[in-house]
């Protein structure tokens, strides 16, 4: 069962985001805020961790750095969530090293399968 | 000559005194020669009788030779005051009596020889010989020798007659032409008088008197006409003069006025702008703050559907499909509406890159591929050969097919929608040139008019068939512009439409903007600049003209100015540049100022570098907490960031260079660090 560590301040985009990948068969794992989700990127080493951008107490940049600056926490996927349109907030997700992103709201469908497509990349 | 230049005066009595004297004179000469003329043919005559009278007298004396009756004769001539002489001569021209006055003897002028009868004048004396007949026969001739005393005695009283006349009259036509010249000098001495005055008290009210009639009267009469001619001209010169200084200072005050309603306006037009961009800002937000709960209801709702199917409850599904459509379609709706807050507020800037035109246009049409099956279209693509690469917003030229090709496929129903895409060459410039062309409703020419304004859908009614937002074309007429292209479309109802955009095959963005980063990419590419020579102020703001306005400002205090448009970009250019102090704007997307306040102030390189908070947002408790050292407030108050900069001027200098030389190791850091940042530079210079 791949563990996926979803990192978003939104209770309730938490809660369903968090269920519906459940339901998709996934173990989730969330923090709501950037230093936990960095916390808990360190010691959950999750498959793949869905990253809200702006996040309190440290920015999903930040974060997004940090991990792929620890050798131990590099290797793990990264989709950023940002908000909707804001082409500097790709490029700069592309930019912290983020290995895809997609914009909020999230369409399931289209997020699942870049979920995936990073699956197939690290299993290769 | 010194009588032209006698006065009037003078002159006219001089002429007059002259003309008459001269006529006087030439007329008494005259008459006096006449009279003395006459006088003397007198004299002559009477002499010429005396001699006669002696003559007869004497001729039997000298018949019968009686010398004494002959003497006795002639000295009846003592009565004769003038004759001096006369003498008896006989026939054979002895004398042979004669008569001298106051002599006895022969006064040596006699003549020596006998003329015939008749007389003459010679040397001052009058002198007649008379035959002296005796019955026809002559006996002797008689001399008579006259000194015309008369003559002369009334040639000298005439003389002096006409002397003393001369003078007397002379004496009194001087008083007469002194009396009668005023006559004609007065009026023209008075006109002379009259003249000097208006020429010297510039008072054309002056009149001069006019005396007579005559020419000079009339002269004055012209003369005075031509005064008041002039006066009336200085009065009207006068009153337009003052007219002129009255609509001059009525001009004055408008142009006062004027100014006065030109700022007003100005800072109208400010206040509108900032508060547009203000309202921008705010439908941003709204929308940002409006997605985060439709993202709760969509996802939702699409979960519940999942769960509803799979329970087998699927009277349920539909409903729940709706409330998704719903959310999807307000979904589109707030996108739309923050795109196009976005443009207002300045805040959407072109990202170019070269891409192929084939692939954006394949991904399109595969995108709008359900679209277009749903209403039973089928979409066509025709590339042109010549079309292959441009350099443009590919995000932007992505939005904008999508937009015109689903618009086609929205409002066609099983007829075709064909993409024409080629590449043309209008002034020496390549244009890439699309073509979205359908057979659907078409456009009216009414709506034609409003088609590119927001929120403005051809009709009430197309809104509740078709839906959307009305947005779509503004937003696309917007990327368009900012691309510097064109749009343009052709339609009648019932007869499809053709969109055309034309796009510049490269896309180059305008400098203005650009100014400030590229003087601070310029500066990232010559670090050792700061070394030397003026103090660095970077400033943080994402408003491309606070950014201008702020480094010229502060350019014009002497300062290098190196600006930011992002809190990242900022932090960056904090650490290369060290700079003596940084302005930082709180409102910007992405990192917020106090976000970056706090990243420098945790940093220990840049805790100690002065920030002054530059910001709308009235907050300083919250600013000087965070560790600025001043607060500023927009519009900003250019004395008071005067006075502030100033006073952190040189206060670092001494330290700058000690910063410069970094260890080795954080050089080699840096560098590496830098390699992404010069890219982002680059391309915020071509923002």
């Amino acid at each position: 069962m791949q563990k996926i560590l979803l990192v978003e301040d939104n209770e309730m985009n938490r809660d369903m985001l968090s269920r519906r990948l459940q339901r998709k068969g996934y173990s989730v794992v969330t923090a709501e805020d950037g230093e936990k989700g960095l916390l808990l990127a360190r010691s959950e080493t999750p498959d793949l961790i869905l990253m809200d951008i702006s996040l309190p107490v440290m920015s999903g940049w930040e974060v997004t750095r940090l991990l792929k600056a620890n050798e131990a926490t590099r290797h793990i996927p990264i989709i950023a969530l940002t908000a909707h349109a804001w082409v500097t907030d790709r490029e700069k997700a592309i930019e912290a090293g983020c290995d895809d992103y997609d914009t909020k709201p999230v369409e399931f469908g289209r997020l699942s399968e870049k979920m995936e497509s990073l699956f197939t990349v690290k299993k290769l | 000559m010194i009588l032209q230049n006698l006065s009037i005066k003078r002159k006219l009595t001089l002429i007059m005194m002259l003309t008459s004297s001269i006529a006087l004179i030439l007329s008494s000469v005259g008459f006096l020669i006449y009279d003395l003329v006459s006088f003397r043919h007198l004299l002559t005559q009477d002499l010429m009788t005396q001699a006669e009278i002696i003559g007869y007298n004497s001729a039997g004396a000298m018949e019968f030779k009686d010398e004494p009756a002959a003497t006795a004769t002639l000295s009846a001539l003592t009565a004769k005051e003038d004759i001096i002489t006369a003498v008896l001569y006989r026939p054979d021209g002895k004398i042979f009596a004669y008569y001298f006055r106051g002599k006895t003897t022969l006064p040596a002028y006699l003549p020596s020889h006998l003329q015939g009868k008749g007389y003459r004048f010679k040397a001052g004396y009058l002198e007649v010989f008379h035959d002296v007949t005796l019955n026809g026969e002559r006996v002797g001739t008689l001399f008579l020798q006259s000194d015309m005393r008369q003559w002369s005695m009334r040639a000298r009283r005439y003389a002096g007659i006409l002397i003393i006349f001369v003078l007397v009259s002379g004496l009194f036509a001087f008083f007469v032409s002194s009396k009668l010249q005023g006559l004609i000098s007065n009026p023209i001495l008075h006109l002379e008088d009259t003249m000097r005055m208006v020429s010297t008290n510039k008072n054309y009210a002056v009149r001069a008197v006019k005396s007579y009639g005559d020419e000079i009267g009339r002269l004055i009469d012209g003369f005075n006409t031509m005064l008041s001619e002039i006066q009336q001209r200085d009065t009207r010169l006068q009153s337009t003069n003052g007219e002129l200084k009255t609509r001059t200072q009525e001009l004055e005050e408008e142009i006062f006025h004027r100014k006065q309603t030109q700022e007003e306006l100005l800072n109208a037009k400010h206040a509108a702008e900032e508060a547009n961009r203000a309202k921008s800002t705010f439908l941003a937000n709204m929308s940002h703050e409006l997605r985060t709960p439709l993202n709760a209801i969509i996802g939702y709702s699409e979960m519940l559907e999942e769960e509803t199917r799979d329970s087998g409850k699927i009277e349920n599904v539909q409903d729940l499909r709706k409330i998704q459509a719903s959310g999807k379609h307000l979904l589109s709706l707030i996108n739309d509406v923050l795109d196009l807050s976005k443009i207002e507020a300045g805040k959407m800037v072109l990202h170019l890159e070269t891409f192929e035109v084939s692939q954006v246009i394949e991904e399109m049409v595969t995108t709008l591929q359900p679209a277009a099956a749903k209403n039973g279209n089928s979409i066509h693509v025709q590339l042109a050969k010549n079309v292959n690469m441009m350099r443009a917003d590919i995000t932007k030229v992505r939005q904008i097919l999508f937009n015109l090709l689903s618009n086609a496929c929205k409002f066609t129903d099983h007829g075709s929608v064909s993409v024409n895409v080629e590449q043309i060459k209008v002034e020496d410039r390549d244009w890439i040139q699309f073509q979205v062309r359908d057979n659907g409703i078409g456009i009216s020419a009414r709506q034609k008019q409003n088609l590119f304004q927001e929120f403005a859908q051809a009709d009430a009614s197309i809104a509740r068939k078709y839906g959307g937002t009305g947005l779509g074309l503004a937003i696309t007429h917007r990327f368009v512009q900012m691309m510097k292209g064109q749009i343009g479309v052709e339609s009648e109802i019932g007869q499809g439409a053709v969109f055309t955009v034309g796009l510049p095959a490269q896309v180059v963005i305008e400098t203005a903007d650009s100014a400030p980063s590229e003087s601070a990419s310029k500066l990232a590419a010559v670090p050792a600049e700061t070394k030397t020579g003026l103090e660095t102020i970077l400033v943080i703001d994402d408003d491309p003209s606070v950014r201008d306005l702020m480094s010229r400002f502060l350019t014009r205090l002497d300062f290098r100015v190196v600006a930011a448009a992002n809190g990242e970009e900022g932090i960056r250019l904090a650490k290369q540049f060290h700079p003596l102090l940084i302005t930082l704007d709180v409102v910007m997307p992405d990192c917020d100022g106090w976000t970056v306040l706090k990243k420098l102030k945790s940093d220990s390189e840049l805790a100690e570098i002065p920030v002054i908070m530059v910001t709308i947002v009235d907050n300083e408790a919250m600013g000087l907490d965070l560790g600025a050292s001043n607060y500023l407030i927009k519009p900003v108050d250019r004395d008071r960031l005067a006075v502030l900069v100033e006073k952190h001027r040189g206060t670092r200098s001494s330290t700058i260079t000690d910063d410069h030389p970094l260890p080795l190791s954080r050089v080699a850091d840096r560098q590496a660090d830098s390699k992404p940042a010069v890219i982002r530079v680059s391309r915020t210079r071509r923002n």
